[in-house]
């Protein structure tokens, strides 16, 4: 079908969903507080005062990057999760695997094998703890994995027990509660180059390997008896692209967080957009992903400039995974509506 | 029949007795009458703060399993619990933002809000899931629902001073911590109010099982039925969670025990034992909350999660292979 497609058709989709990342990725840098455009501008130009050059170097344009490719991470994953298990409502939120990444990089930090001063073991650590979660989601569906509604539902379950175990774990080391709780809604504060220097190798590592997992993917979507006479070997296809998701969703969790819905709705949105073709559906669902996460980002941010001023509080400030999780739970009754369509 | 009613009784009692003498000070059993009566510092720990923190505990676990079962017989399915429908997080929302946002509120007050909340979540995930014609859509409706609800209350979180976030972090996940009598007090109205709804409502629920169409045709208004039965389970469940939080996941345990226990009974026979089981897992969760990490109090609702869900996945499989 697609060769019959001209080059130039296939091609447009993606560069659109490749300017809207950038549009929005300007959007999110003037979004802030204290400075407007014209000073943003002149900073990139070169001029502008000390503490100007500081928040837009230092502060907003590493905190865009990380949006960027968090959001493109988790974008990613859900697209590989919802293909593997060919499960419409699969997605990182609701497999256990961001809970699990979650509880693994609390319970690291808590013990304190990890911190400000070691991302890296954070990241690790939420990489076993998604592991965890996800093997914990395998053993309980047990032999109800084709049906999709069930899945979800038994996803959240497993989150339950998860959130639980965190719980504990925040309560025996209370002192991490205020850093950890914009972790549990998922946010872009104070991100700085640090974080943009260890997310961005492990994020393209991985994306690089879901890209390589197109054609492998796209068959197991088929269905497994398509994909086995197609001479792939599915469950270790299927094994390495769960491996992948993880991973990816791992690096995300670790840098900003669980952020709520974005793994579970983009993949939707990029299928509509891009079509089934899996090697044009994936980085659209990257960009996808990253240009949702920003511009949440910057939503978040002009939001929290709009309350304080109504609401005469300085200190307010509304985390990106409040907007992703409103936004994203209205459009999931949406698809959810669609998907089991009435009986 | 009998032996269930003398385990369970048995249970309960054995609940009891270590809640009211274990933890600091030991209270050894035979000076447990005595300091009943109130004598000494043993005393004073005993009837100001062990007894109606158990009281409480019994109370709310009863609210719970009893609401978890109307909700589950209600809307046919073994998974339909306060927690996926979203009235828990709407009723703590209710609770939890004026605490926030520094608005003082008198207690009588409190379960309004929580009632407020729990049924904008409710019915929020009824509307949009179409009164439960498919079991399975109301889930996921509900587990949307209870999402953006949560992600309030986590922004209440983000908002809030980092002495307040203990607290309510505490609260959000359960607790009956510092829970004196003035709290209980406060809750029989509310349980006048709803115990007499709750039986008049049993024996609809078990027409409701049948399935619409056959309900319908026995003369039962399915949609009103369903609605009826929301209100009564907020009614049950808010009051609680304006007192201790919203202790997760004992609406989903409580009715699956009372099946096991009864297997050929229908919801009229479930619901007391639902009651009975809602209060002895509570009880019996609040003793690790107590004492498993002394002198630190984990919340009640974190034992609950953590031993519930799986309990309760487990009885719900071996029914379901049963069947």
């Amino acid at each position: 079908m697609s060769a019959l497609v001209p080059l130039t058709a296939r091609r447009w989709p993606l560069l659109l969903a490749g300017l809207l990342v950038l549009a929005v990725g300007c959007a999110d840098l003037v979004a802030g507080r204290s400075l407007d455009v014209r000073d943003v501008w002149q900073v990139f130009g070169g001029g502008g005062d000390p503490a100007a050059r500081h928040i837009v170097l230092r502060l907003r344009l590493p905190r865009a990057l990380v949006a960027l490719a968090a959001g493109a991470s988790l974008g990613l994953a859900g697209m590989i999760l919802q293909s593997a298990l060919r499960n419409p409502l699969a997605g990182p939120e609701v497999t256990g695997v961001t809970p699990g990444a979650v509880l693994g990089a609390v319970t690291a930090t808590g013990l304190g094998l990890a911190g400000w001063r070691s991302p890296a073991a954070v990241v690790i650590a939420a990489c076993i703890g998604g592991f965890a979660g996800a093997g914990l989601l395998w053993l309980l569906t047990g032999r109800e994995k084709s049906d999709p509604a069930r899945t979800a539902v038994h996803g959240v379950l497993v989150s339950a027990v998860l959130t639980g175990l965190t719980a504990m774990v925040l309560l025996v080391a209370p002192g991490e509660l205020g850093s950890v709780v914009q972790w549990l809604v998922g946010s872009t504060e104070g991100r700085v180059w640090e974080h943009w220097v260890l997310l961005w190798p492990w994020a393209s590592v991985w994306a690089i390997a879901a890209w390589i997992m197109a054609g492998p993917l796209t068959l197991l979507r088929c269905g497994d008896e398509q994909a086995a006479a197609a001479g792939l070997a599915t469950g270790r296809a299927r094994a390495a692209a769960l491996g992948c998701a993880v991973a990816l969703t791992a690096g995300a969790v670790s840098a900003v967080g669980a952020l709520g819905f974005v793994g579970l709705l983009v993949p939707h949105l990029a299928f509509a957009v891009f079509g089934a073709d899996l090697r044009r559906a994936l980085p659209g669902a990257a960009l996808l992903g990253a240009a949702v996460v920003t511009g949440a980002d910057a939503g978040a941010q002009w939001l929290s400039r709009a309350l304080a001023g109504a609401l005469d509080m300085d200190r307010l400030s509304v985390p990106t995974g409040a907007l992703t999780t409103c936004v994203g739970a209205a459009l999931l009754l949406a698809v959810a509506r669609r998907g089991t369509g009435p009986e | 029949m009998k032996r269930r009613i003398a385990a369970a009784g048995g249970l309960l009692t054995a609940a009891v007795l270590c809640a009211l003498s274990l933890g600091t000070p030991y209270v050894p059993l035979l000076d447990l009458p005595a300091a009943l009566g109130g004598d000494g510092l043993a005393g004073l720990v005993v009837t100001e703060l062990r007894v109606p923190r158990l009281v409480l505990a019994l109370v709310a676990g009863a609210c719970l399993g009893a609401a978890g079962l109307v909700l589950q017989e209600a809307l046919r399915n073994p998974l339909a619990v306060p927690e996926m429908l979203g009235v828990s997080s709407g009723a703590a929302l209710g609770v939890a933002a004026p605490l926030v946002l520094a608005v003082s509120v008198p207690a009588a007050v409190q379960p309004l809000l929580a009632i407020g909340g729990a049924a904008l979540g409710g019915v929020l995930t009824l509307l949009a899931a179409g009164f439960g014609r498919s079991p399975s859509a109301v889930l996921l409706t509900g587990a949307a629902v209870a999402a953006a609800l949560q992600a309030a209350l986590l922004v209440l979180m983000v908002l809030a001073d980092q002495l307040d976030l203990q607290l309510i972090y505490r609260y959000l996940l359960g607790s009956l911590s510092a829970r004196t009598w003035q709290d209980v007090t406060g809750l029989w109205p509310w349980l006048a109010a709803a115990v007499p709804a709750l039986v008049l409502c049993a024996p609809v629920l078990s027409v409701l099982r049948l399935g619409d169409d056959d309900a319908q045709a026995l003369g039962v208004r399915v949609r009103r039925a369903r609605f009826a039965a929301l209100a009564i389970a907020v009614l049950l469940i808010a009051p609680v969670v304006a007192v201790c939080g919203p202790v997760a996941w004992v609406g989903f345990l409580a009715p699956h025990m009372a099946r096991r226990l009864d297997p050929g009974g229908d919801a009229v026979r479930w619901l007391p034992w639902s009651a009975v089981c809602g209060a002895l897992v509570v009880a019996c969760a609040d003793l690790p909350a107590r004492l498993a990490l002394a002198p630190v109090e984990t919340p009640v609702g974190a034992w609950t999660a953590l031993l519930g869900v799986p309990a309760g996945v487990a009885l719900m499989k071996r029914r379901a292979a049963m069947a």
